[in-house]
Order: structure tokens, then C-alpha cells, then sequence
């Protein structure tokens, strides 16, 4: 005689099978996140996010924080709009950090020699996860993207400032003034990556005295916000779940 | 796919790897012949040793001469960066002397110069590479001198990198940061995590989808889960405040990165033979470039021509008996150089030389292919001495016309 499952037996094993499939469709779209967003940062933000003596006062925390806000904006919006699931940015740079972790490690430090400070990579979690809390506590994409966007482009220099300031200390070498991160770029031999390439505070940004780096995070706020827009609209094209509703 | 399969395909990497010298070369074929031949010419290329230890000192040294004749199509070299071409950081940088004077960042070289270089390096990691002097040139690409086989020795753990701040801390290069920059990567990672798992730990796609489409989204999201939002602001600025003035605190003397660039003279360069290039062929067939010459001796001395330098690629004059047998083997041809008449010019005359340089290596090194570039002017250094060994450099350029020996 075959056991009728009873009602309370059916439900738990909905929950059960439900959770398993959360977690089966979570890491492969981690693993996409990790691949694709990681992969957009080297190639819009490419030698900024590697090198630490690419990272100037007044390009690194501009290009940075806009290119890195394109996917947080994207996903946030899916995840958002269809699961009201405030995750998608911190998510997003949760991926990027282990994506950047991986290869700095194992491309940079064991195969190819690089000592790891060289290439430490910066942070974007502080503004993901203030770009999330704003969506939380405001519940509307129009206010994150001018409260949380400008957020996420103005703290990323000042969240960073405790993992280089270290490196940007003076000294004297080979009878120039250089900071510790000058000197480790200019003695770890890179073929490929001549110092002229550098972009240090190049650009007619300069009537401002010593102050670039507020005019920048100014700068890079200001112009997160219409890219968080820019952004939420094409995660609004690509999340579409019309595919799948009819189930 | 069995196990001989498995054998066969391991065989061939190997047989691959072993017998494919280019697959430990550092591109400095790449170019096209009228560029390599006609920007930098190096000469002089010296290692102190070819055996260092970790942390030991050794040095590279030469010069490069900046052609005359700088091919049109490629800009002029206001941006230049003396470089090595070697396989990751093995060797770090101590300094780079350039005509005597330290040089840390980037220099524009002058057309017609002649630069004496000291690139003072240090052994990092133990292994035996291949390392080249190398010029990066800013939007032409990289300029690579004769290569040299170096063995590091030692221990790779051993490396010390120290270097001293202006307020008198002396730190590693090598892990300075390292652990003060990871452990803030991992408080932001586990603020995050916790934020993560705030919300993973619920039921995710199915039922939150469900409940969104039949439009009850509203009751996803608690009154405890605002609050939380909101201390999350408050709490994620203070964080960022609290890291920022305590690295301000603890580093007030921070200043931001530096750049620039040098300024340096060429050498002064007395330039007594003077030659002018007549007609340049070259002979496919034969591997070899004749050349018909006018060369002037304005010094005070009869002079004998005793090689000719193109891109790296050496040939020498086997009656002057100059032969470099430190020099890479691949780019130095003993006999290689015939001079008719092979007699000394007389001082105060002016005598027509004509040359061949022939070896199969101007097919080897594709040098050969110049007669197929569309700026077909070959570029060459010639060393002529006279009886007391002193060197007198000239530089020459020509069109080639190519002999294809179907005549």
C-alpha cells in the first residue's frame, strides 16, 4: 500500500526544492557576474585598477567609480524590480572583489612575480552597499540614482584612502622625490607598461591648487548619476522576465 | 583518448617547446625592419656578470644611438623609456643612468644622439632567463636590444627590497602594505557578506518572483529591513569617515604620485669619417647587402672600416679582427663583412668603399624583408678604427633596391 504524502509534508518539500534551486541558480550567476563584470572593469579601467602607481589623485577616482557603476546599476535594477531583493550593487562588487582576488593572486603574484601591493586592487563595496541601502530605505531608482549614485561616486576615494595611504608616503630616491608607490612601480620591471603611459593628473584640471582630489569625487558624482540612469535602463532591457512569467 | 594518444600530444609540447627558440624570444622581430633599423641602433651592450645572486647587484650597460634618418611613418621620439625585456620582475630596478645623470621617469630623445646608459639591477627571483635591453617608444612600441642569458641563484624568500621614507621608516617593497590593505578588503567583505546573507538566508527567486508579480512586493521588505537600511547609511559613512581621518592621522605627510620628465643632452660625439651612401642592393638570393660607399676621413689618422651594425645584426671585417665572441652568437657574424678595398683611408681623403654583408642571418633575424616595407631606407651603424684602436661611428642610410637574382 503506497503512503499518501500529507499537505504539511508537500509544503516542506516545496521549500526544500525551492531553496535548492535558489542556490543552484545563485552560484552559476555569480560565477557570469564574476566573469562579465571583472572582465569590463580591465577593460574600461584596465591599468588604474592594477597598478598602484597608476592611481593618481584625479583620474583613479573618476574613471573608476563610472565604470564601476554599470553593472552594480544593471543588476540592481533586476533584482529590484522583480524580486525586491536590495542586493544587486553589493552583489555586484562582492563578485568583482573575489574576480579581482583571484587574478591578482594567481596572474600577477605566483605566475608572473608581481609582489602583491603592487597590484592591489582598489574597493567598490562601501558605495554598492550605500547604492543598496538608499534603494532600501527610499524604494525608488529616481532618488538612488541622485542620493545613491552621487554616493557612490564620492565616497570611493576617501573608502580607498586607508588601503594606499600607506603607499603615498615621501621619499628620497636616487636623488628625487618620489612616493612609495613610484619607487615599487619603477623597480618591479614591467615590459609593457612604460612610466609615460602613466596618466597622473594630466589635463587642464589645475587652477584648484592642491584640491584635486575633492574637485574629482565631485566631478565623479555628479556624473554617476545620469550612469546609474543610463545603466538601470539597460538592466530594465536585459531583465525581463516575460520568458518565463507564463510558468 | 588512450594512453599513447596522451604520450604522443605531451611528446610534441615538449619536442615543441625545445626546438621553438622563439617561443622564449621577447618579440624583437616584430617590427618592421625600417623601424628596428632606423630608430634606436645599440651598441656597446655589456652585462657586469652573467651569474647574480638574490639581492646581489648587476649591471647593464651600452649605448644607443637615435637614427638620423627617423622614419617618417612613426613619431618622433618625445617620449622614450629605457626598459629591459624580461620575463616578470626576476631582476628588480635599482637606478638608470642615462649619459651619467640618474633618470627615474620618461625622456624625449634627440634625432642623431648618441646616449651611454647604466641600468643598475638587482636579483629577485632564481632561474635562468633571457633579458633584453629595451627602449618603449610612445606610440611606436618597443625598440629591443641584444639579448643576454642571466642565471639568478639563491632563494626567491630571501629578497629584500628595503627603502627608506623621509620620516626615516625603512620598509620592504615587497609585503610594505600588504596586510593593512587586505585586512580592509576583508572588513568590507564581511560587512557586505553579513548584508548578503541578511537576505540569501530567505527564500530568493521563486517565491519573492511570485510575490512580486501578484503585486504584493511591498510585504517583502520588513519595517526591521529599513531600519537596518538606515543604520546601514549611517554606518557605512562613519566607517568610511573613521578609515579616512585615521589613515590621514597616521600618514600626514602623504604626497601624491609623481611624474615628470627628463631632459638629457646626447653625448658629445666627434664625427671625423663621414660616409655617404652611394647605392644599397640587396640580394636575395645570396642573403647579402652590397653597398657603394663614399667615406671621407676628416681625422688625423688612416681608419680601416671594421663593422657594420644594423638592428643588433653585427658583421664584422675579419682582417680587423674585432670580433665580439661575448656578443649574442645569433647576431654576430664573424666573416661576415667583405671591403673592397680593405685597405686604411687615408686621412684627408675621401676613398669609395664598396661592401657586402652577407649571412643568412638577415633572413633569420627578418631583416631580409625590408624590401617589402613601404619605407624600404635600410639604417645602419659603421665602426671604423684606426691604428691605436680608437672607434669612429657613422650612421648610414639608403634605399635598398632588392636584387631578386631573376636576372
Amino acid at each position: 500500500m503506497v503512503s499518501q504524502p500529507t499537505t504539511i509534508s508537500r509544503a516542506a518539500e516545496i521549500v526544500r526544492i525551492s531553496r535548492i534551486f535558489d542556490f543552484l541558480l545563485l552560484v552559476p550567476i555569480l560565477l557570469v557576474i564574476i566573469g562579465t563584470y571583472h572582465l569590463s572593469m580591465i577593460l574600461t579601467v584596465g591599468d588604474w585598477d592594477f597598478w598602484l602607481d597608476w592611481k593618481d589623485r584625479q583620474w583613479w577616482p573618476i574613471v573608476t567609480p563610472l565604470m564601476g557603476i554599470t553593472f552594480p546599476a544593471a543588476i540592481q535594477y533586476g533584482l529590484w524590480k522583480h524580486l525586491r531583493l536590495p542586493i544587486g550593487a553589493t552583489v555586484c562588487t562582492v563578485c568583482l572583489l573575489l574576480g579581482m582576488a583571484i587574478t591578482r593572486w594567481f596572474a600577477y603574484h605566483l605566475w608572473t612575480n608581481y609582489p602583491i601591493n603592487l597590484v592591489l586592487p582598489a574597493t567598490l563595496i562601501p558605495g554598492a552597499l550605500l547604492l543598496d541601502f538608499v534603494l532600501l530605505t527610499s524604494r525608488s531608482f529616481f532618488v538612488t540614482a541622485i542620493l545613491g549614485g552621487m554616493l557612490f561616486g564620492a565616497v570611493f576615494y576617501p573608502a580607498n584612502w586607508a588601503i594606499f595611504a600607506p603607499f603615498h608616503q615621501p621619499v628620497e630616491y636616487n636623488s628625487s622625490l618620489m612616493t612609495l608607490a613610484d619607487v615599487s612601480g619603477y623597480s618591479y620591471i614591467r615590459p609593457g607598461v612604460p612610466e609615460y603611459l602613466r596618466i597622473i593628473e594630466r589635463g587642464v584640471l589645475r587652477t584648484y591648487d592642491t584640491y584635486a582630489t575633492p574637485l574629482s569625487a565631485f566631478c565623479a558624482a555628479v556624473l554617476a548619476v545620469p550612469l546609474y540612469g543610463l545603466w538601470s535602463y539597460i538592466g530594465k532591457l536585459f531583465s525581463t522576465t516575460r520568458f518565463i512569467d507564463k510558468f | 583518448m588512450n594512453i599513447l594518444t596522451k604520450r604522443i600530444i605531451k611528446f610534441g609540447i615538449f619536442a615543441l617547446l625545445l626546438f621553438s627558440p622563439e617561443l622564449f624570444a621577447h618579440g624583437e622581430r616584430a617590427l618592421e625592419p625600417f623601424i628596428r633599423m632606423r630608430t634606436i641602433q645599440w651598441y656597446d651592450i655589456q652585462w657586469s656578470k652573467n651569474t647574480v645572486d638574490v639581492n646581489q647587484e648587476i649591471v647593464l650597460s651600452g649605448r644607443f644611438h637615435v637614427a638620423e634618418d627617423w622614419p617618417n611613418a612613426v613619431v618622433k621620439p618625445d617620449s622614450a623609456f629605457l626598459n629591459l625585456a624580461i620575463p616578470t620582475p626576476v631582476l628588480v630596478r635599482t637606478a638608470t643612468y642615462i649619459n651619467g645623470a640618474i633618470v627615474n621617469n620618461s625622456m624625449a630623445l634627440k634625432l642623431g644622439g648618441d646616449y651611454d646608459f647604466k641600468l643598475v639591477l638587482k636579483g629577485r627571483v632564481p632561474g635562468r632567463y633571457h633579458i633584453h635591453p629595451m627602449m618603449n617608444l610612445r606610440d611606436i612600441g618597443v625598440i629591443v636590444g641584444p639579448g643576454m642569458w642571466i642565471d639568478v641563484q639563491g632563494a626567491a624568500a630571501d629578497f629584500k627590497n628595503p627603502v627608506t621614507t623621509l620620516a626615516g621608516e625603512t620598509v620592504d617593497l615587497e609585503t610594505y602594505g600588504t596586510a593593512n590593505g587586505i585586512m580592509w578588503h576583508l572588513v568590507w567583505l564581511a560587512i557586505a557578506a553579513i548584508w548578503l546573507l541578511w537576505w540569501i538566508r530567505r527564500p530568493l527567486f521563486i517565491p519573492r518572483h511570485k510575490q512580486t508579480l501578484a503585486g504584493d512586493e511591498d510585504a517583502l521588505i520588513t519595517s526591521l529591513d529599513r531600519k537596518v537600511g538606515g543604520f546601514g547609511i549611517i554606518g557605512t559613512l562613519m566607517l568610511i569617515t573613521a578609515s579616512f581621518v585615521q589613515a590621514d592621522q597616521k600618514y600626514p605627510e602623504s604626497i601624491p604620485l609623481q611624474t615628470g620628465r627628463t631632459e638629457i643632452e646626447p653625448l658629445p660625439m666627434k664625427h671625423d669619417v663621414v660616409v655617404k651612401t652611394k647605392r644599397a642592393t640587396y640580394r636575395v638570393v645570396q642573403r647579402s647587402l652590397q653597398l657603394t660607399m663614399e667615406v671621407t676621413n676628416k681625422s688625423d689618422k688612416p681608419v680601416e672600416l671594421g663593422e657594420l651594425n644594423s638592428a643588433t645584426l653585427r658583421f664584422f671585417n675579419p682582417t680587423l679582427q674585432r670580433f665580439d665572441s661575448n656578443y649574442p652568437k645569433e647576431l654576430a657574424v664573424e666573416k661576415g663583412l667583405d671591403v673592397q678595398p680593405n685597405s686604411p683611408i687615408a686621412p684627408g681623403t675621401t676613398t669609395t668603399l664598396t661592401i657586402n654583408a652577407t649571412d643568412v642571418a638577415w633572413h633569420n633575424q627578418k631583416l631580409a624583408s625590408i624590401t617589402k616595407d613601404t619605407d624600404s631606407n635600410f639604417g645602419a651603424m659603421l665602426f671604423f678604427y684606426d691604428n691605436a684602436g680608437e672607434r669612429y661611428l657613422a650612421s648610414i642610410t639608403a634605399p635598398v633596391i632588392p636584387d631578386f637574382g631573376t636576372n
